[in-house]
């Protein structure tokens, strides 16, 4: 089924076209983050200005016409409302000119679905690390289909943190893989740790690395923040694997594209003797092909929504939404 | 030394002298981690399971015996028996974890771990282990998560017992409860279940 999928629930808006679990098109277009972080009404803005153009990339990237498109899909959330509401807004005016089936799909689950078909996972304890969200989940049967929420962090995203952080120790883009680059070479130093079975924090974290910015080389600094706040994700997900007694390791979501983390969870992996999988890093950044991919298989079973209940939710919880297959 | 069991942090060794069988716990190293902050995990943790078994040991809360300490690990009694998650759950069973649990929190210790699988079951008691993540807090929220992990573990009847208990015997125990409530309330727990 040729499905298009729409994404802008952060600073990207993507448009990606499946067919049959195949993705044809990713195209994006990101908002530039500047000194000041990200307001809302301005990056939908830009989303608005981009969309046309990156829809109509998509379309001849796969080589097809709107009126072959089968289904619309857009990201319901969670996510920033005023960003939300322009792949929402853009999706409906489509399905109704194209007289389509339209769907909302939450982020989550699209991240961790992608992950899972291109990690060739079925059955993993998944890490999922993106700005506002940090969690482990894991695949549960009853009452429905869906990713249960195993661990989570107490505050903050660990993207978010590294943002943060990067913007307190001027470093440029401020952007987390400002903070990977600029962790070369760098020297432990020791910073608050703190994990809770297998949840996790890191507000202690940024508040002391953010205190100590000027006050030690920013090498040893960011290298610090990342050991430190990596090191908490892999123990929580170590404990999440031993409890759910499960044979696989995932991570997807903005984080999932550092090479230090992959690199860490790949040894806890082989300690553990088991398989660790991710996807090809443009479907771990925002994207649209993984909503028309989670998309597809919603309106593969029969699932879509009526035109006047295409809602979006800025709390859409990963646990409250229905996944497909089995 | 015979290896008997392996957490997530610990291996677990048997090892009898002097005619008497012990358990020895030691905090592996994880090769994921930067060798500074394994080092300083690794031996906080011991060094906070320790300070807590012997706390809860004088004030009466049954825990393992502790018989010597090293750097990375600690070497107690050892509990014949079985673990509460694979025995048969019983009431009665619960109600005793209530009352440990509200003698401890009243003594401001948290356990930060406490599943059906941190329980060992001797002679019909039950035994509290697996002190890495304790604290000694008085915090509501902090012993609220005590009572939450379990109440998310098991059936809601036997997690009566254990907050009937609880209630009884706890000083602070209302409050406790109360703060629970309102954890739970907050969604992020809402749909956790850890079976
Ligand atoms: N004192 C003891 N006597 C007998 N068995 C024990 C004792 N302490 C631990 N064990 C066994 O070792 C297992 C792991 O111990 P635990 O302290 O919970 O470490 P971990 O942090 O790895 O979970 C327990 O589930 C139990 O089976
Ligand atoms: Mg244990």
């Amino acid at each position: 089924m040729l499905v298009l999928g729409l994404e802008s629930s952060a600073h990207t808006f993507g448009a990606g076209i499946s067919d049959g679990g195949k993705i044809l098109a990713n195209e994006k277009a990101m908002y530039k983050i500047g000194a000041t972080g990200m307001i809302p009404a301005e990056v939908a803005e830009t989303h608005v200005e981009n969309a046309e153009g990156v829809i109509s990339a998509a379309l001849e990237k796969a080589g097809i016409l709107p009126s072959d498109l089968e289904g619309i899909c857009y990201t319901a959330g969670p996510g920033m409302g005023p960003c939300l509401q322009v792949a929402q807004i853009a999706a409906r005016a489509l399905a109704s000119k194209l007289k389509i089936r339209i769907v909302g799909v939450n982020h989550c689950v699209a991240h961790a679905e992608i992950t899972r078909e291109m990690g060739r996972l079925s059955d993993p304890i998944m890490l999922y690390v993106s700005g506002g969200n940090s969690q482990i989940l894991a695949l549960s049967e009853r009452p429905f289909r869906h990713y249960s929420v195993i661990g989570e962090t107490f505050d903050i995203g660990v993207g978010n943190m590294l943002d943060n952080f990067a913007r307190a120790a001027n470093l440029f883009p401020a952007w987390g893989s400002s903070v990977e680059k600029a962790s070369a070479g760098g020297r432990y130093l020791e910073l608050p740790y703190t994990v809770k079975g297998m949840d996790f924090s890191f507000t202690g974290l940024l508040t002391r690395a953010t205190e100590l910015t000027g006050k030690v080389p920013v090498n040893d600094l960011s290298y610090s923040v990342q050991e430190t706040a990596f090191s908490e994700l892999c123990e929580a997900t170590e404990r999440a694997i031993l409890l759910k007694g499960k044979k696989e390791i995932g991570v997807c979501g903005g984080v999932a594209q550092n090479s230090r983390l992959r690199q860490m969870l790949q040894s806890m992996a082989s300690e553990q003797g088991i398989r660790f999988g991710f996807a090809p890093n443009e479907y771990n950044a925002d994207n649209g092909g993984m909503i028309a991919f989670a998309g597809e298989r919603l309106l593969s079973e029969g699932i879509s929504w009526k035109l006047g209940e295409c809602r979006i939710s800025q709390r859409y919880r990963v646990d409250s939404a229905y996944v497909p297959g089995g | 030394m015979k290896l008997i069991a392996k957490g997530a942090e610990a291996c677990i060794y048997s090892l009898s002298a002097f005619g008497k069988e012990f358990v020895l716990k030691r905090r592996e190293r994880k090769d994921y981690r930067v060798p500074e902050l394994d080092l300083r995990l690794r031996a906080e943790r011991t060094r906070s399971e320790a300070r807590t078994m012997l706390r809860l040991h004088a004030i009466g809360v049954r825990v393992p015996g502790l018989i010597a300490l090293g750097k990375f690990s600690i070497c107690m009694e050892k509990l014949e028996g079985m673990l509460l998650k694979d025995t048969q759950k019983t009431g009665g069973i619960f109600t005793e974890v209530g009352k440990a649990l509200a003698l401890m929190h009243d003594n401001g210790t948290v356990h930060g771990d406490l599943t059906p699988a941190n329980v060992m079951i001797c002679n019909s008691l039950p035994y509290l282990i697996d002190f890495g993540l304790s604290s000694f807090t008085n915090g509501a929220e902090d012993k609220a998560m005590d009572l939450l992990l379990m109440k998310r573990a098991v059936s809601s009847r036997l997690y009566k017992s254990l907050e009937e208990a609880y209630l009884t015997n706890s000083r602070t125990g209302k409050e406790v409860i109360l703060r629970l409530a309102d954890v739970e309330k907050r969604g992020r727990y809402q749909n956790r279940n850890l079976e």
